[in-house]
C-alpha cells in the first residue's frame, strides 16, 4: 500500500499500528506508542491521551464516514504534533480535504495511483474557511 | 448583489477542473461506481429515471439577468430547452449527458455560478426570504449573512461527509418566508431588548419521513460569532449523528434522541472553544460583504411612483394582477413583483428558455438587472417602479407569465414526481394538470383566498406537503398510485405540521376531494377567516366527514 506523508511519496516509514485505541487504554503504555482509532472510539479519551502517542491512525471503514475529519481537526486544535495517518478507504479524491483538517499521512487504497494522488493535494488552492492547515479566507491573510 | 473577486473565481474555476478530472477517471473506469456517485452528487448531478439531472446553485435565490441568460443558453445547448426551479431556490436541468457536465460547469463559472454542494451529505445551498432587502416588513437584510454562510460552507473540508444532507435557512423579517422552522438550522435575525442585532438559532427542524419543527438552541447569538456557532453545531452533528440508517441520520433525529437540552450543552461546550478564534468575523469583513447589498439607485418617489387608480379602471385584469402578484416595497414608489411560474400548461416551477431570456430582458428594463427565485417555485423582480408596472404586465403576458394566481390554490408547490425522479412513488405532475383544469375559475380562487397547496411524490417530501395548508403525498399501494391528504400545515411564523385526513385517495379522485375540502371551508367559514384559520378552529373532523362520509354512502 502506497503511503503519502508530508506531501511526498514515502518509502521508509513506521507501519500502521494494529493496536486499537480502546485496547491500548487497557494495556501498559509508553511514550511514543502508536494506535489505530476510528469514529467509534471515545473521542474525549483520545484527546486526553494524545500527548503520549507518536502516531494516531484514523481508520475510514467506508469513505462516506466523515467522523475522522472532525477527529483530526480537534486533535490538531489541541496542539497534537504527531503523525495523523488516514487509513482504510482512502482515495485521492478525499486527501486534499483530509490534509486541510490535519492529516499529514495517507495510506492509499490499493487501487489508487500514488503519483497521481499527490497532484490532488492543493488542487483547489484557495479556501473560504480556516482549518488545521493554517490557510483560510482572504480576510484572514 | 455579491460579485466574485479573483479569489472566488479561482475557487470555482479550479473546482470545475477537479470535477472534469473526476468525470474523466470515472468514464475510464478508474473510479468505482459507488464512489463516483458521491462525488457527482456533491456537484449536483443525479442519475434520474430517464436521464441525469443537474442541479445548479442559485445562492439564496439571487441572480443577475446575465446569469439567467446563461441558464437559458445551457438549457438550449445541453438540455431540452427548459429548466425547473426548486424549493431550495435552485434550478434543475433534466436532460444533460454525464459527459457534458464539466462543460456546463465551465459555462456557469464564466458567469459566477456553480453546482457545488447542491446535493450529497453536505451543507446545501443556504436559502432565505425572496424579498430580502426590499420588503416593507423587514427587520434586517439577510443577504450579507447568507453570503458569509455560502463562503464558509463552500468546500468546507470537515463537513463534506456528514451523516446526511444539511440545510440552513435565514429569515430577517417579522413574516418568515424562508420556512426556517423546518430546516436543519433556522436563523432568525432580530433586535434584542437592548436594540442589538443578532440571531436566534433553531436546530433540528425538517420534513421527510419524520417532520419536526426546529427547536431553539440559542436565543441570541452575536452576529460576529455566526460562523463559529455554525461550526460548533456541524461538528457535534458530524461526530454524533447516526450513520447506520439513512432514514435516521438527519440532525433532527439526533436532537430528538438526546433531547434539546443535552444537545444544546454539547454545542455550547464546543462553541466555548471556537468563539473568539479565527472564526470570529471581523467587522471589516462584515462591512465588505454588506457593501454588495446596498440598494440600487432608486428614483425618488415622485419619479418612480404613479397613481394607478385610473389604470386599474381601464385595465381591470391589471388591477387583479397588481393585487395578487405584487407586494409592498420598503422604498416609496416601488413594488415587488412576483412572476408566477404556475400557468396552466407548464409544470409548477418549469420555465422555457424563451421565458428565461424574456424575463432576463424584463429584469434589465425594469428591475436593475437582477431577479430572485423563491421557495415556492416562482421568480421575483424585486425593484419595479410603479410607473413601469403596466408596461411590465403587458410584456409578461406575451411570455405567458402574467397569471394572477400568487397565493391561490393553483400557486402550488410540486416536486417533479415519478415522471422524472427515481425516488418517487407516485406521479405529481398529473395532479397539477388536473387541478389547473378543474379549478380554472380565477374568481373562485380569489374568493377562497390564500391557500397553500403542496404536493410531494414520495415520503422525502421535496414538495413540503407536511407544511401545506393542503398537503398531498403520493404513495404506492398494491401497484397503484394513491394519495394521502394532510390539512392545516404551515411553514410560516406559526409553523405547524398538517394532520392526516384519512385513508388514501385514488388518483382520479384527488380533484374531487380537493373540491370537497374547499366546499367545507366555504360553508363553515366565518367572516375574513382563512382556510388555515378554519382548519385550526374546527380541526379535521368536518373535512373527514365530508370526504369519507360521502364515499361510504355512495359505496353502500
Amino acid at each position: 500500500m502506497a503511503l503519502i506523508k508530508d506531501q511526498q511519496l514515502s518509502v521508509n516509514h513506521a507501519a500502521t499500528p494494529e493496536i486499537r485505541f480502546s485496547d491500548w487504554l487497557n494495556h501498559e503504555q509508553a511514550a511514543g506508542d502508536t494506535v489505530l482509532t476510528n469514529g467509534e472510539d471515545d473521542l474525549p479519551s483520545l484527546l486526553a491521551s494524545a500527548n503520549k502517542l507518536s502516531m494516531i491512525a484514523i481508520e475510514f471503514e467506508t469513505f462516506a464516514d466523515g467522523r475522522g475529519f472532525s477527529m483530526a481537526r480537534m486533535l490538531r486544535r489541541d496542539g497534537y504534533l504527531g503523525e495523523i495517518r488516514a487509513v482504510g478507504d482512502v482515495a485521492m479524491d478525499r486527501i486534499d480535504f483530509m490534509h486541510r483538517v490535519g492529516f499529514n499521512a495517507f495510506e492509499l487504497r490499493d487501487d489508487q495511483h500514488a503519483a497521481q494522488a499527490l497532484t490532488k493535494l492543493g488542487e483547489v488552492s484557495v479556501h473560504f474557511q480556516p482549518s488545521a492547515d493554517g490557510k483560510g479566507p482572504a480576510y484572514m491573510a | 448583489m455579491y460579485a466574485y473577486n479573483q479569489f472566488d473565481q479561482t475557487l470555482v474555476d479550479q473546482r470545475v477542473e477537479q470535477y472534469r478530472d473526476q468525470t474523466r477517471r470515472y468514464l475510464a473506469g478508474e473510479i468505482p461506481e459507488d464512489e463516483f456517485r458521491i462525488l457527482r452528487l456533491m456537484n449536483g448531478l443525479y442519475i434520474q429515471r430517464l436521464a441525469p439531472m443537474l442541479r445548479v446553485a442559485i445562492p439564496y435565490g439571487l441572480m443577475k439577468s446575465e446569469q439567467l441568460r446563461t441558464l437559458a443558453q445551457i438549457s438550449r445547448t445541453y438540455d431540452k430547452g427548459y429548466g425547473h426551479f426548486t424549493t431550495r431556490q435552485n434550478i434543475q436541468f433534466n436532460w444533460p449527458t454525464l459527459e457534458s457536465v464539466p462543460d456546463i460547469l465551465a459555462d456557469l463559472a464564466k458567469v459566477q455560478m456553480h453546482a457545488i454542494q447542491t446535493s450529497g451529505a453536505c451543507i446545501r445551498n443556504t436559502t432565505t426570504d425572496p424579498f430580502a432587502g426590499v420588503s416593507a416588513d423587514e427587520i434586517e437584510d439577510t443577504r450579507p449573512w447568507c453570503e458569509l454562510i455560502r463562503q464558509w460552507s463552500t468546500l468546507h473540508p470537515e463537513f463534506a461527509y456528514l451523516p446526511r444532507k444539511f440545510k440552513i435557512a435565514v429569515s430577517g423579517s417579522s413574516n418568515d418566508r424562508a420556512a426556517s422552522q423546518v430546516h436543519d438550522i433556522g436563523l432568525h435575525l432580530y433586535h434584542n431588548e437592548t436594540g442589538e442585532i443578532g440571531f436566534e438559532v433553531l436546530v433540528g427542524g425538517g420534513l421527510g419521513r419524520t417532520p419536526v419543527i426546529g427547536k431553539t438552541v440559542r436565543k441570541f447569538l452575536e452576529p460576529q460569532e455566526l460562523l463559529s456557532y455554525l461550526e460548533a453545531v456541524l461538528r457535534v452533528y458530524n461526530l454524533n449523528g447516526r450513520r447506520d440508517n439513512k432514514y435516521k441520520a438527519r440532525i433532527k433525529i439526533l436532537v430528538n434522541a438526546i433531547g434539546i437540552d443535552a444537545f444544546t450543552e454539547m454545542v455550547e461546550a464546543e462553541w466555548q472553544l471556537l468563539k473568539d478564534t479565527e472564526l470570529r468575523l471581523p467587522e471589516s469583513e462584515i462591512e465588505r460583504v454588506k457593501g454588495f447589498f446596498t440598494g440600487p439607485d432608486y428614483l425618488s418617489a415622485v419619479h418612480a411612483g404613479s397613481d394607478l387608480q385610473g389604470v386599474f379602471v381601464e385595465h381591470p385584469q391589471f388591477a387583479t394582477w397588481y393585487r395578487q402578484n405584487t407586494r409592498d416595497h420598503k422604498q416609496a414608489g416601488y413594488r415587488i413583483v412576483i412572476v408566477a411560474l404556475k400557468n396552466q400548461l407548464q409544470a409548477p416551477g418549469d420555465v422555457s428558455h424563451q421565458q428565461m431570456d424574456g424575463i432576463a430582458a424584463l429584469a434589465d428594463e425594469f428591475s436593475f438587472a437582477e431577479l430572485r427565485s423563491t421557495h415556492d417555485q416562482n421568480l421575483v423582480l424585486a425593484d419595479v417602479a410603479q410607473r413601469d408596472l403596466l408596461a411590465l404586465w403587458l410584456k409578461l403576458q406575451d411570455l405567458d407569465m402574467a397569471r394572477a394566481n400568487v397565493g391561490t390554490l393553483t400557486d402550488m408547490i410540486n416536486c417533479p414526481g415519478l415522471d422524472f425522479c427515481s425516488l418517487a412513488n407516485a406521479e405529481t405532475l398529473v395532479l397539477s394538470r388536473q387541478i389547473n383544469e378543474t379549478f380554472d375559475d380565477m374568481d373562485y380562487q380569489y374568493e377562497l383566498g390564500e391557500i397553500q397547496l403542496k404536493i410531494s411524490g414520495c415520503i422525502n417530501a421535496c414538495g413540503h406537503h407536511h407544511v401545506g395548508h393542503i398537503g398531498i403525498l403520493g404513495v404506492e399501494k398494491g401497484g397503484k398510485q394513491v394519495y394521502q391528504f394532510t390539512l392545516g400545515g404551515s411553514a410560516s411564523n406559526d409553523a405547524s405540521l398538517g394532520k392526516t385526513l384519512g385513508r388514501s385517495i385514488e388518483q382520479d379522485q384527488v380533484v374531487v376531494v380537493i373540491g370537497q375540502i374547499l366546499d367545507v371551508y366555504v360553508q363553515l367559514r366565518q367572516i375574513d377567516e382563512t382556510f388555515l384559520q378554519l382548519v385550526r378552529r374546527l380541526g379535521i373532523v368536518p373535512f373527514k366527514e365530508r370526504v369519507y362520509g360521502t364515499h361510504q354512502r355512495s359505496a353502500a
